[in-house]
């Protein structure tokens, strides 16, 4: 299994270094596209600074603990669609019938479908992730290793999302806006601390809009080191990427071809 | 008799037509932004319920909780009523397809802003109606003039114009860029802070407050926003007149790229 796993990786390492090459190809689109989403998140954070300038707590929560939240979600779903950018177009690639030539590869048909492309704004978003987390929360060393690897676990939170989402298209025909819609509302709700939200809102952060795994669990870690709060991450990002394999191979059965004709470089 | 200027002006204003009906058949899309309006929504009143009750406050910037999400609503329902005229114009010109568009007896921006308008007012229509309910759903109604809802509507249509002259100057970039898509997120960024969407201009420090009612952006989002919630006449000019410069600026701008830019294309045949 371990074997198996290390040949995955270097899969992975491969596909990372010739979407890069690729992206590199057009280097101008790429550095403008990671340039501008780093501003855009920078965006926020001069939003959320502003905004406790003039009121310093929003129950319980300081400027710190937001942008820790900003940068763990960033550093996450960047890693997450820098490397499998497909997950976030797997619902219109499905719906096209454009995954016959994945089925064709000699390995299992997601992980190869996922890596397939990169998101090249996706890196910005995980630069941004990293950098805003090192130089306005200064954490020490545990702290910094915590958000690592907490960072890993959003990004498999939101890989397991984003096949979930994208997988409806196997039921339910089209379901592109339906996915884009779902996404946008995790990432609505993530953006924000969790205690503005109560009752069965909160149930709803946990369960349809997992908001709790890809920012709130995370966070409250890194603000308390705490290891069952850490378990919980990790554990909910796993569940999140069972449920999105699960629904993927259950719907690829009801697959049909596009017979479309393409090249694939 | 025939009046050219006229008949001009009909041709457009068909298109915008033809793109009203053609926005309404798209229910699914429609749905799926009225559901983010509403999250949005829902979002920033408990971010807003919980500064209110933690100040102990009844007003912020000269506006009450309920004026604030009713602000949202204004601000909200315009800035997601733009669609992607500057992806449009920058597959135009990427495609090459801006060639086959200036050979008909059309002006190409002409063409985009009656297709623009058009959708525009079908979206901005759909989601002040859905947004009003929303917000009498969560914190109630607030009181309305029929001066104030006038000056709201007159100050809308310039608004609509200076956003599509902004989107056009974005998309016109691509003859000179790889890709326009950085500069459009970083200029709907723009919009959305220093516009007074995320935060209404009214609760910034006073020393930069200025500063940003000079901006194109008030004039497209805080102004119609606060001309909603608290309608003054001495606003209403204000806003006028911030709308009549912006305009000037950006339309001769956007005139100069235009012009600019067609000298720089090349049709290679195919």
């Amino acid at each position: 299994m371990i074997g198996s796993l290390g040949s995955y990786l270097k899969l992975a390492a491969t596909y990372v270094r010739f979407n890069f090459r690729a992206q590199l190809e057009y280097r101008g689109a790429f550095f403008s596209q990671v340039a501008s989403m780093f501003i855009n998140d920078g965006a926020w954070v001069v939003f959320w600074l502003l905004f406790f300038k003039r009121f310093p707590v929003l129950h319980g929560w300081s400027l710190t603990d937001v942008i820790a939240l900003w940068a763990i979600l960033t550093a996450g779903f960047g890693l997450a669609y820098g490397i499998m950018g497909n997950a976030i177009q797997l619902a219109g690639c499905i719906a096209q019938g454009e995954i016959d030539a994945w089925l064709l590869q000699p390995r299992a048909v997601l992980p190869h479908l996922l890596l397939g492309r990169s998101a090249p704004s996706a890196w910005g978003d995980a630069l941004f992730g990293y950098i805003v987390y090192l130089g306005f929360v200064r954490p020490d060393w545990q702290r910094m290793a915590a958000f690592i690897l907490l960072s890993l676990a959003v990004g498999v939170a939101f890989i397991g999302f984003g096949v979930l989402a994208g997988s409806l298209s196997f039921f339910l025909g089209n379901a592109g806006a339906l996915a884009d819609q779902w996404r946008n509302t995790l990432i609505s709700f993530s953006t924000y601390p969790p205690t503005l939200f109560q009752g069965a809102v909160k149930i709803l952060l946990y369960t349809v809009i997992p908001a709790g795994f890809v920012s709130y669990l995370p966070v409250e870690t890194l603000r308390s080191m705490s290891h069952i709060y850490a378990l919980l991450s990790i554990g909910g990002a796993l569940c999140l990427l069972g449920a999105g394999a699960g629904a993927f191979y259950m719907g690829l059965r009801r697959y049909e071809s596009g017979n479309l004709v393409s090249m694939k470089g | 008799m025939k009046i050219p200027r006229l008949n001009n002006a009909l041709k457009y204003a068909w298109i915008g037509y033809t793109a009203a009906r053609s926005e309404l058949t798209y229910r699914a899309a429609n749905v799926s932004r009225i559901l983010f309006l509403a999250t949005v929504l829902f979002v920033f009143m408990r971010l807003w319920s919980v500064v209110y009750a933690g100040l102990g406050t009844e007003q912020l910037g000269g506006l009450t909780q309920t004026q604030m999400l009713w602000y949202l609503v204004a601000t909200e329902s315009i800035l997601m009523s733009m669609g992607r005229l500057w992806y449009e114009v920058d597959q135009d010109v990427r495609t090459g397809a801006l060639a086959v568009q200036l050979v008909r007896p059309l002006s190409y921006a002409g063409t985009h802003f009656g297709r623009s308008m058009g959708e525009r007012t079908v979206r901005f229509t759909i989601n002040i109606a859905v947004g009003s309910v929303i917000a009498m759903l969560l914190t109630g109604p607030i009181a309305f003039s029929i001066s104030g809802l006038a000056m709201f509507i007159l100050v809308l249509p310039m608004a609509f114009v200076l956003d599509f002259l902004g989107a056009l100057l974005v998309g016109l970039c691509a003859f000179w860029l790889e890709s326009t898509q950085g500069i459009a997120l970083i200029y709907s960024r723009l919009m959305m802070l220093l516009g007074g969407l995320l935060l209404p201009l009214d609760v910034y420090p006073e020393s930069v407050q200025p500063f940003l009612r000079a901006l194109p952006f008030a004039a497209i989002l805080h102004a119609p926003g606060r001309m909603l919630v608290s309608p003054s006449a001495s606003l209403f000019f204000q806003c006028l007149a911030l709308q009549a410069v912006c305009l000037a600026v950006y339309g001769a701008g956007a005139f100069a790229l235009h012009t600019y830019a067609l000298r720089r294309l090349f049709v290679n045949g195919g």
